[in-house]
């Protein structure tokens, strides 16, 4: 029957009880920004590795320019120096 | 140090933890607000003789506390992301110190120049000159070098172990096949005092730490005479 889809009656749940739009907004906010953020250290972490082949240890591959932390309160990371030897 | 009948933070020290007394201001400013506002309702709700026993429908008021607390919570936790990214940035320190956790007492080792390493023990209460603080004095202090940034690596050789000083903000495990970083950065010469705080045996209490910042002159002529 046209109407039964879960998406119809999502809606007509929705118009129903207007109130429930703000909880339901901010519970996407908060699992989307986990999703996400699972998705970033996955794809960006040094410290995981998906590739055995091409790509075996990404964490001794790091540079001191990348930034590896989602924020940077005050470090410039163009701004660092690479004084280590290399491995 | 932690003086009697005390109900806040200790004075900061350094930059990270007057970021976070502000941050605790904040925070604790929003708590007595919202404990203020539902004291006060429940007050009113019981001291009132008028009734409405009907249920009814609240659209209104239920959107805003729910859309109210939500934005209240983004107010905090943006602040507390963003100091607890502040701990972890990258400063160049000058000095490395190494502390290893024992049952029950710390050991410093300084490894940069020279080969420095002492144990420091919690000086027992029937040894205590007249003015020194009860369970927290040690016979060898941690001199460092006031107003540089000093990194701390902490480990254990035993149990766990947590490497904590309240007014540098500082509070790091010690854990046995780990190695932890933290960061000194002092704006002012004194002793801070810190104690073990990850239960570690029947001694964990008396396992105190003394910090001791110096100027460098003195910290320099310190570790030439301990070594």
């Amino acid at each position: 029957m046209a109407g039964t889809s879960a998406g119809a009656r999502f809606y007509r749940q929705i118009k129903r009880h207007p109130g429930l739009i703000p909880m339901i907004g901010f519970i996407c906010l908060g699992m989307g920004s986990a999703g996400l953020y699972l998705l970033r250290l996955a794809l960006r972490s040094p410290d995981v590795c998906w590739d055995r082949k091409n790509n075996p240890e990404p964490w001794n591959r790091m540079s001191p320019n990348d930034q590896y932390k989602f924020l940077a309160v005050s470090t410039d990371y163009k701004k660092l120096k690479k004084d280590r030897p290399d491995f | 140090m932690a003086y009697p009948s005390q109900l806040g933070l200790q004075d900061a020290t350094s930059p990270i933890m007057e970021e976070l007394m502000n941050f605790h201001d904040h925070t604790l400013m929003i708590v007595f607000l919202i404990s203020s506002l539902v004291l006060y309702v429940i007050t009113l709700m019981l001291t009132t003789k008028l009734t409405h026993t009907s249920t009814m429908d609240a659209q209104e008021v239920e959107t805003i506390w729910t859309i109210l607390p939500a934005v209240i919570l983004i107010l905090i936790a943006l602040p507390s992301l963003r100091i607890l990214y502040m701990m972890d940035e990258i400063n160049n320190p000058v000095l490395t110190v190494k502390t290893m956790g024992h049952q029950w007492y710390w050991s410093y080792e300084y490894t940069d120049y020279e080969d420095l390493w002492f144990d420091s023990y919690m000086i027992p209460t029937t040894d205590l000159k007249p003015g020194e603080l009860r369970l927290l004095e040690v016979d060898n202090r941690v001199v460092l070098p006031m107003e540089l940034p000093i990194r701390m690596l902490i480990s254990s050789e035993d149990v766990l172990h947590s490497w904590a000083v309240p007014s540098l903000g500082l509070k790091t495990d010690a854990i046995k096949g780990r190695l932890n970083q933290a960061t000194i950065s002092s704006n002012r010469p004194g002793l801070f005092y810190g104690q073990c705080s990850e239960i570690c045996g029947s001694n964990h209490s008396f396992m105190p730490i003394v910090l001791e910042l110096v100027n460098l002159k003195y910290f320099e002529n310190w570790s030439v005479s301990m070594v």
